[in-house]
C-alpha cells in the first residue's frame, strides 16, 4: 500500500506544510481581506438603509403625531367657532323675537285704541241716528209737535233699559 | 485489469535532496500546489469585480466564507472568528485537494497518511499554541479536568494524554480511509468498464454516478475535517 511506505513522508510533509502555510498567507493577505471588505462595505451600506429607515420612520409618526394634533386642534376650534355662533345666534333670535313681540303689542294696542275710538264714534252717530229716525217717524205717523229734547230724552231711556 | 493500488503511487518529478532528507517534488506535492493555485485562481476571478449586490461569481466566495464562519460560530464561539482564516484555509485545501483527485490522471493527496496527518499535526500544533497562550498553564488542566480526585490522576492523565492525541490521528485515518476507499472502488469499476465489452456501459454509467458521489463525499469530508477542527479549536479555548 503506497500510503504506507515511508519512503516519500519527507516530502509529503515537506511540500504540505509549504503549500498550507502558502495558501494560508495568500488567503489571509489576498483572499479573505476582499471578501470581508466587500461584505462590510454591503453591511454598512445595509445598516445605512436601516438607519434612514429608522429616521423616516421617526419622522413619519412626527408627522403623524403633528397631523393628528392639528386635527384635533382643529376640531376643538370649529366645535368652539359652532358654538359661538350658536349663541350668538340665539341671543340674535331672543332680540328679534322680543323686538317682534313689543312691535306687535304697539300694533295691537293701537288697533285696540282706534277700534275704541271708532266704536265710540259710531256709539254717538247711533244715539242722534236713533233721535233722527224716531222724530222722522213720528212726523210720519202725525206727531209731529215733540221736540228733539223729548226724543232724545226718550231714545236715551231705552237705551238705558 | 490495473492494480486499483496503482493511483496512489507517489513518483517524483523533480528530485530534491537538503540534509540527507528527501523532499523531492513529486505527483503529491504537484497536486498539493495545483490545489492552492487553483483555489487562489478561483476566488480572484469570482471576486475581480466586487459589488455590493453580488454577482452568481462573487456569491460562490461569499456563501463559503458564510459557511465557514458559521462552523466557527457554531462550533467555537464569536472568539474563534480571530482564527478564521486558518480554519478556511484548512477547509479550502482539503476540498480542493478531494475534488481535484476525481479527475482522471489526477492524484489525491488526501488519501495519503504523510499528507494528512502533517495537516492534523499543524492543526493540533495550532490548537496547542492557542491553548497555551489564552491559558498559561492551566491549559494542563485539559489533562485533568476539575472536579476529577488526585487520586485518579495517574490513571486519567495518561487517558487524556491519549485521548488528545488521538485526536489527529482519527482525522487523519477517517480522511485517508474515505479518499483510499472512494478512490479503490472508482478504479475497480472503472476496470469493468474495459472487461466487459458492451456490457460496460453497465459500470461506466454506475462509475459516472459514483464519482458524483465522490465528489460529494470529498466536500462532506472536508467539511468534517473543518468540523472537528472547529471542535479541538473550541475545547483548547474554552473549559473541558
Amino acid at each position: 500500500m503506497p500510503q504506507l511506505d515511508p519512503t516519500w513522508y519527507v516530502s509529503q510533509m515537506f511540500w504540505l506544510v509549504v503549500c498550507f502555510f502558502a495558501m494560508l498567507f495568500i488567503m489571509s493577505k489576498f483572499i479573505l481581506p476582499r471578501i470581508t471588505d466587500i461584505m462590510d462595505k454591503r453591511q454598512g451600506k445595509i445598516d445605512d438603509y436601516l438607519e434612514k429607515a429608522r429616521e423616516n420612520k421617526a419622522l413619519a409618526e412626527e408627522s403623524l403625531a403633528n397631523y393628528n394634533k392639528a386635527i384635533a386642534e382643529a376640531t376643538a376650534q370649529a366645535q368652539s367657532a359652532l358654538e359661538t355662533m350658536q349663541k350668538d345666534l340665539d341671543e340674535l333670535v331672543a332680540k328679534r323675537q322680543e323686538e317682534l313681540n313689543l312691535r306687535l303689542s304697539r300694533q295691537i294696542a293701537d288697533s285696540e285704541a282706534k277700534i275704541s275710538k271708532s266704536k265710540d264714534a259710531a256709539l254717538a252717530q247711533l244715539d242722534t241716528m236713533s233721535e233722527e229716525l224716531a222724530l222722522n217717524v213720528l212726523k210720519k205717523i202725525g206727531i209731529g209737535n215733540v221736540s228733539r229734547k223729548d226724543v232724545k230724552n226718550a231714545v236715551n231711556a231705552t237705551a238705558e233699559n | 485489469m490495473s492494480n486499483p493500488m496503482e493511483q496512489f503511487k507517489i513518483e517524483p518529478i523533480i528530485p530534491i535532496q537538503v540534509g540527507g532528507y528527501d523532499i523531492s517534488f513529486t505527483n503529491s506535492s504537484l497536486f498539493m500546489v495545483l490545489a492552492v493555485v487553483s483555489a487562489t485562481v478561483l476566488m480572484a476571478f469570482c471576486l475581480r469585480r466586487r459589488t455590493i449586490i453580488p454577482s452568481v461569481a462573487q456569491s460562490i466566495p461569499e456563501s463559503l466564507y458564510d459557511f465557514v464562519a458559521g462552523l466557527l460560530r457554531e462550533n467555537v464561539g464569536v472568539e474563534g472568528l480571530k482564527y478564521f482564516p486558518f480554519i478556511f484555509t484548512i477547509f479550502m485545501f482539503v476540498a480542493f485537494g478531494n475534488v481535484l483527485g476525481l479527475f482522471p490522471y489526477a492524484f489525491t493527496f488526501t488519501s495519503h497518511l504523510a499528507a494528512v496527518g502533517t495537516l492534523s499535526v499543524i492543526s493540533l500544533l495550532f490548537n496547542i499554541g492557542i491553548g497555551i497562550k489564552k491559558k498559561k498553564f492551566g491549559y494542563l488542566r485539559t489533562f485533568l479536568p476539575r472536579g476529577i480526585p488526585m487520586v485518579l490522576a495517574p490513571l486519567i492523565i495518561p487517558i487524556e494524554m491519549i485521548s488528545y492525541l488521538s485526536k489527529p490521528f482519527s482525522l487523519t485515518v477517517r480522511l485517508v480511509a474515505n479518499m483510499t476507499v472512494g478512490h479503490i472502488m472508482l478504479k475497480i469499476i472503472a476496470g469493468f468498464i474495459t472487461v466487459a465489452g458492451v456490457l460496460g456501459v453497465i459500470p461506466f454509467v454506475f462509475d459516472a454516478g459514483i464519482v458524483v458521489f465522490e465528489i460529494f463525499i470529498g466536500l462532506l469530508q472536508a467539511f468534517i475535517y473543518t468540523v472537528l477542527s472547529c471542535i479541538y479549536l473550541s475545547e483548547a479555548l474554552h473549559e473541558h
